[in-house]
Formats: structure tokens, C-alpha cells, sequence
């Protein structure tokens, strides 16, 4: 239990204070908040390898998920540059 | 709900306050700052709901419980029996379907040669002599082999990965390993070991539950017979040191 207590806490500190930080330099696009969340949301994830398999598979899911987010705000940001 | 883990109720508990928060500050009151919080709480949920879903639902203190009664069991047997002698750690290839420990009821100083696989009873016979017999048993790292997605190769590096991802990602009982090879002999050094280490007749045989777990994974990665040589916390630190019989 431990190792999961410990990713979750660095997952949440990690976020809180991109937040913090995001806010201080203020930044106002949704856009860019999300797309740094998620992709320190999926670094932490890769860099805890010892995950047993069915956490593993549970993550990948919810890392897929918000990569599917990720891509849309892609889209859209993409879209808006050609228009 | 029943059954729920505190993992699955922190992840519904942060759903619904990242919906609530978050869709009213961006579309009522445009606030950028709560609406990247309420988006922070719903990653959060995502993440605890996926993780309360891989975590057994039986409570550690019944887990300690099952521990120490066969941990009893085992050391009462031997206890009565008299054995002095350490066990030797068979690979699932000598002790017929998985590793297990074997424990020689006589011993004239050298380690006794099983070549063939031993049958799966208690009492087990390795030799033609009447002396050659001994205690064929389970024990922890038994177990503990069968929750490897597979079996380390016979080298320092695979035996410290599937110990790592053993103890630190399955049991929790660790924060790391690290594994060195001289010639016949391993060391094994466990940091910050979370299970106690007793002094007692059963565990001056068999050894200390995090040393029975090393034993028989390397027992299965070498495809050899191991004994514990030595054990010892050193402060934050527990060393094993096996000995590969060849």
C-alpha cells in the first residue's frame, strides 16, 4: 500500500503546485493547465515501474483517457491557429 | 458498496467535488484558478477509482494474522522435532511444483546432494541412505514466487528487479534491494525492511520471513538449491547473504 500512497501524494503535490505556479505567472488558457497536468500526470505514472499488473493496466487506462483529452485540446488549438 | 476500499471513496469523494467545482467556476463564473483545481481533482479521481480496483479487498491485519499463525505452525514443528539444521531452498524443479524449503533431519556438516525432484510430501526421502530424509515445507517466499509475472534470469540484475518489484510494488514490506554476485555467493542488502526480524530457534533455520522470500526467488532464478548463510539489520539496512549449492 505503501508505494501507492506515495504516487498518489506526489501525483497531488505535483499538480497543486504546477497550479500554484501556473496562477503566479498568470496564465489564464484552460488549455495549457490541463495539458501540463496531464502530461506530469503520465511522467509520474511511467517513472513508478514497480506497480503490480492490474494497477498498471487501471492506469494506462486513466493515462489513455486524459492523453484522449490532451489530443482534443491539440485539435482545437490547432484548428483555431488555420481559421 | 460493500467491500469499497478507502481508495474507491477518496476517488467518488474527489468526482464529485471536481464536477461541482469545476463546471460552475468555468462556465458561471469564469474563474481560471478554481476551474484548474476542480480539473486537478477529477485527474486525482480518475487515479484513486483505478487503483482501488487493483487492491485486494482483505484488511493487512488479516493478512498478519494468516502470517504469524503458519509462521507458528512451522516454528512449533520444528521446535519439537529439534532441527538444527538451516534449510536448504529448492527450486520448483527439485521440490516438484513450486519452491519450497527442505530442512535435513540429520546432517554430518556438508550440505546434502539432491539432484532429482523431491515428492511432495512432508517427509521427504533425497538419498538411499536411512539418514537421507528431511522436511519438505512451504513457506513464505513459496508463495511470494508465484506473485512474479516471471522468473528471474540467473543474474544479479534480473534477481534485484523481481525483488524490487516484489517487495516495494507487491508486498509493500520495502523500499528497494540491491544485489551483488561473488562466484557462488549473493548478497542481498534490503532497505528499510517494514517486517521484524525475531531471534527464535524456527528462524535460525528457516530464516526471517524477507530472507525465506530472497532464498526461494533465487533458489527459482539460479535453478539451484540456496541456503541462507547469513542475515542482519544494519540500521536501515537488512543483509542476506546466500550461498548457491552446486
Amino acid at each position: 500500500m505503501r508505494i501507492y500512497n506515495n504516487y498518489i501524494l506526489t501525483v497531488a503535490a505535483l499538480l497543486l503546485i504546477t497550479t500554484i505556479i501556473l496562477i503566479a505567472t498568470e496564465q489564464n488558457s484552460m488549455d495549457v493547465f490541463y495539458s501540463v497536468y496531464v502530461i506530469e500526470a503520465l511522467i509520474v505514472t511511467e517513472l513508478y515501474v514497480y506497480f503490480n499488473k492490474k494497477s498498471r493496466r487501471g492506469l494506462n487506462l486513466v493515462g489513455t483517457v486524459l492523453f484522449g483529452g490532451f489530443v482534443v485540446v491539440l485539435c482545437f488549438q490547432v484548428f483555431k491557429a488555420f481559421i | 458498496m460493500q467491500g469499497k476500499n478507502p481508495y474507491t471513496w477518496s476517488g467518488f469523494s474527489l468526482l464529485i467535488t471536481g464536477i461541482m467545482l469545476s463546471l460552475p467556476a468555468f462556465f458561471i463564473f469564469h474563474l481560471v484558478w478554481l476551474t484548474a483545481l476542480g480539473i486537478c481533482m477529477l485527474i486525482m479521481s480518475f487515479i484513486l477509482l483505478s487503483l482501488g480496483k487493483a487492491i485486494p479487498n482483505i484488511p493487512p491485519e488479516v493478512c498478519g494474522l494468516l502470517l504469524e499463525t503458519g509462521i507458528d505452525n512451522i516454528a512449533t514443528l520444528i521446535e519439537e522435532l529439534g532441527i538444527k539444521t538451516r534449510a536448504i531452498y529448492l527450486p520448483s524443479s527439485l521440490a516438484s511444483d513450486r519452491p519450497r524449503a527442505f530442512i535435513p533431519l540429520h546432517s554430518n556438516g556438508s550440505h546434502p546432494r539432491i539432484t532429482k525432484a523431491l515428492p511432495q510430501r512432508l517427509i521427504a526421502r533425497y538419498g538411499t541412505d536411512p539418514e537421507d530424509i528431511g522436511l519438505l515445507i512451504s513457506t513464505i517466499g513459496s508463495t511470494a514466487t508465484s506473485m512474479l509475472e516471471s522468473k528471474p534470469g540467473a543474474n544479479p540484475y534480473e534477481l534485484e528487479s523481481a525483488l524490487t518489484s516484489l517487495f516495494t510494488g507487491r508486498l509493500g514490506v520495502a523500499d528497494g534491494t540491491s544485489v551483488v554476485l561473488h562466484n557462488n555467493h549473493i548478497t542481498i542488502e534490503i532497505k528499510n525492511p517494514r517486517l521484524e526480524h525475531s531471534a527464535d530457534w524456527s528462524h535460525h533455520c528457516l530464516g526471517g520471513p524477507l530472507a525465506t522470500i530472497v532464498a526461494s526467488v533465487a533458489a527459482e532464478a539460479w535453478d539451484k538449491p540456496i541456503t541462507i548463510e547469513h542475515e542482519e539489520q544494519l540500521g536501515g539496512k537488512y543483509c542476506i547473504e546466500l550461498e548457491v549449492i552446486s
